[in-house]
Order: structure tokens, then sequence, then C-alpha cells
């Protein structure tokens, strides 16, 4: 059979890119439930931690969880934390180059910020990338919510750590994502107040959610 | 390059290490050396991601390599490289899902690196199977040598860490410059004007 005629080009490619086709497909069914259970499990390791618990492994992430009463429809949820009531939204907004995925945590009379998790994003690795660190997580901890929400804005030194300013200390050389951070976490506190919101973290509330 | 290939493995492994490295002589899978070179940690799963993935394309070329039809062999070079990609991304995404998730788009961009393409054009495509998978492994590590060193300077300046330890003093001042693009271009430029120097050496 003529190796450079048209038809055995045809043929061939048809059954190279069937067998490959078939082979990525049958590794993806291999692997899709692990890769949903690692997704499903930082989700919840990230509600938990924004939320304030101590929560460390997949096991121990899984049965903290279980405390947490959820709507996850509307990505709302709340706990009660040291007999204190703690309501958690799951947020997206865009960031630099994509989407930053998270939760926020606030207090019940949302006038306290009890923590931010990162789920997922694209920024820059090393800069704006840097929202995922823990120095600058914490700042929000605390942290006192000012009638126009927060701001995060570059200060003089390395992290604020004044909770009562409203003021979150910015990631040096990704201005972009600070500012994005900020119009996103405000946002999601201007979503809180709505009444329609309110209606179902009251509903979440009085089903329970003791830790 | 040298115009007959010596296709004995120690000749293979000094070539693809050394006297023929696919970074600073061939200038070859830049983009990645300078997008992934700030941690260490993502730069070694990174570069063995890359070591594998051009091992198993060149195998894969060389085996199909007689029943491929000419006008669509980069094609078809193409599908099996993105193939492996595709296989070390899900891999990575099942198994070690926090590394995974700082490449980012990177382990699918593995597929743009010219060393995988480079290779089975330029060996796999005339060679034999076993010498050919040899030939992908060790280009990757030539590739991968450059690029560790690169990030061991790059993450010990820029973070002060390596792996993620601290090494660095408290009182040393991070240079931001070191985890930005630009510094991995000085870097380049400054490893390839070494090791063009030391094999000026050599020859001489």
């Amino acid at each position: 059979m003529n190796r450079e005629g048209t038809i055995y080009t045809i043929v061939f490619v048809f059954i190279v890119s069937f067998a490959f086709v078939l082979l990525l497909s049958l590794t993806n069914q291999a692997t899709i439930e692990q890769v949903e259970l690692n997704r499903e499990i930082v989700r919840q390791g990230a509600i938990l931690s924004a939320m304030g618990f101590d929560a460390e492994g997949s096991e121990e992430i899984q049965q903290k969880y279980d405390s947490v009463a959820a709507d996850p429809d509307a990505g709302l949820y709340v706990a009660t934390i040291n007999g204190q009531v703690v309501y958690g939204t799951l947020f997206a907004g865009p960031g630099l180059w994509g989407t930053i995925e998270g939760v926020l945590a606030v207090t019940a009379d949302l006038g306290e910020i009890v923590g931010v998790e990162i789920v997922s994003d694209n920024e820059t690795p090393g800069l704006g990338g840097r929202i995922n660190e823990s120095w600058f997580k914490d700042q929000f901890r605390g942290e006192r919510v000012a009638d126009d929400g927060i701001t995060v804005t570059q200060t003089a030194g390395d992290g604020d750590p004044d909770p009562t300013n409203s003021l979150v200390d910015g990631v040096t050389g990704a201005t972009r994502t600070s500012d994005s951070m900020e119009a996103i976490v405000n946002r999601e506190l201007q979503r809180l107040r709505s009444v329609e919101i309110q209606q179902i973290l009251r509903s979440l509330e009085s089903q329970g959610g003791n830790a | 390059m040298s115009d007959v290939v010596d296709i004995r493995p120690g000749a293979i492994l000094k070539n693809n290490l050394w006297s023929n490295n696919p970074i600073f002589m061939q200038i070859l899978g830049i983009c990645s050396a300078l997008a992934v070179t700030n941690l260490l940690t993502n730069t070694a799963i990174m570069t063995l991601g890359v070591t594998l993935v051009t091992g198993f394309s060149s195998l894969t070329v060389s085996l199909l390599k007689k029943l491929i039809p000419r006008k669509v062999r980069m094609i078809v070079q193409t599908l099996i490289i993105a193939f492996y990609v595709i296989i070390v991304d899900l891999v990575l995404k099942a198994f070690l899902p926090e590394i995974s998730k700082n490449l980012g788009p990177y382990v699918g961009l593995i597929i743009t690196n010219c060393i995988i393409m480079g290779r089975a054009e330029a060996f796999a495509q005339s060679n034999g199977p076993i010498v050919s998978f040899w030939d992908g492994i060790t280009s990757g590590l030539g590739y991968m040598g450059v690029l560790l060193v690169m990030a061991v300077f790059r993450e010990l300046l820029g973070f002060g860490t390596l792996f993620g330890y601290q090494i660095m003093p408290a009182a040393f001042v991070p240079w931001t410059i070191m985890v930005m693009p630009p510094s991995a271009f000085f870097l380049l430029g400054l490893i390839i004007w070494a090791g063009k120097t030391m094999m000026g050496g050599e020859k001489a």
C-alpha cells in the first residue's frame, strides 16, 4: 500500500487519533473520582479554615464539615464556633488573569471578618499568587468592616497588624490582584447584607450548625 | 552539532547533558525556563514531567515511524506529545493536587516545549525505540539540570528559601526581581555564557 497516498494518510490519522483519545478517556475515567474528591476536600477545607475551624487531613476536614449547616446552591454556610455564629460564603470574582474563587467568613452581625481563604486562582505565581500565603490571609482575621467595606492597599510594612482600621496590606508588585481582592470581598459583604441572603442565613442558623 | 550522530548510550548522555545541552547550546525550551523557575519544588516536578514526556514521546514516535506518512509527520508527533502531557496533567491532578494547583497552566504548556518536538524530529524519527527513549530522557535531564540551577538562585534570592525551607537569615531582604520573569533572562544569559566559556576551554 502506498504509505504517502491520501487514503492511507486519512485512515492512519483517523486510527491514531482514535486510539490516543480512547486511551486518554480511559485515564480520565480512572482518575476523575479522585480529582473530584480532591477538589471537594480543598473546598471544604477552605470553608472550615475561613470560618475559624482547625482541621487538617482529609478525614478531619470531612468530619468537621458535617457540623456546618450548608446551602451549597447559594454558596452559604453557617456554623457556631465557641458560642459565636459565623457566616461563610463562597465567592468568585475577576482577578488579573482569571477568576479568583474563595471563601469569606464573617460574624453574624457582619461587623467583623472571621477569615478569608482562596480556593483557586490564576494569578502570577510569586506575585499575585501570594494572596494564598498566610501573611496575606491572616490580615483578614478579626478585621473590622467599615461602612464602605475594607481597603486592600500598599502600606509601608509587611502586612497590616491592626484589625480595627478595616485595612489590609496588599501584595507588593501585584496591585491589580490586590485591587481585585478588595472589590471581591466588598461585593461579597454587600451580597450578605441583602434581604434574600439574610433569610437563607437565618433559616440555616435555625437548622443548627453546632460545632 | 556534529554531522554524524553518535548513538552509543554514553555519548548520547554526555551530548544531551553537556556538549549539546538543549538549553544552553540549542537554546530550546526557553519559555518554561523563564516561567517556572522561581520555586524549586515546582521546577523539579515540572522538569520531571518534561523528562518523562520527552522520553515516552520519542519512544512512541520511534515505534510508529515506519507507519507515519511524511506529510502528517508533525501533526502525529504533536498528537503523541499532547497525549503524554495530558496523562501527566491527570496524574498530577489526582495524586499531587497541591503541586498541580501551583503549576497551573504550565503543565499544559509542556506541549509547546520545543525540546520534545526537536528530539522526536531530529532523533526518534531515524533511530530505534530504545535508544530514542534514552535520548529523550537524557535531553529532559539536561533541561532539568539547567532549570534546577536557575531555580536555586531564584528561590534563594527571591524568597530566601530552598524547597520552601527558610535558608537565608531573617534580616535578608528578598529580591523581588528574582521572582519576576526578567531575572530569568539575566540568569539564563549568565548560564549560557558560563556554559559556552567552559566548553570553549575544553575544546582548546
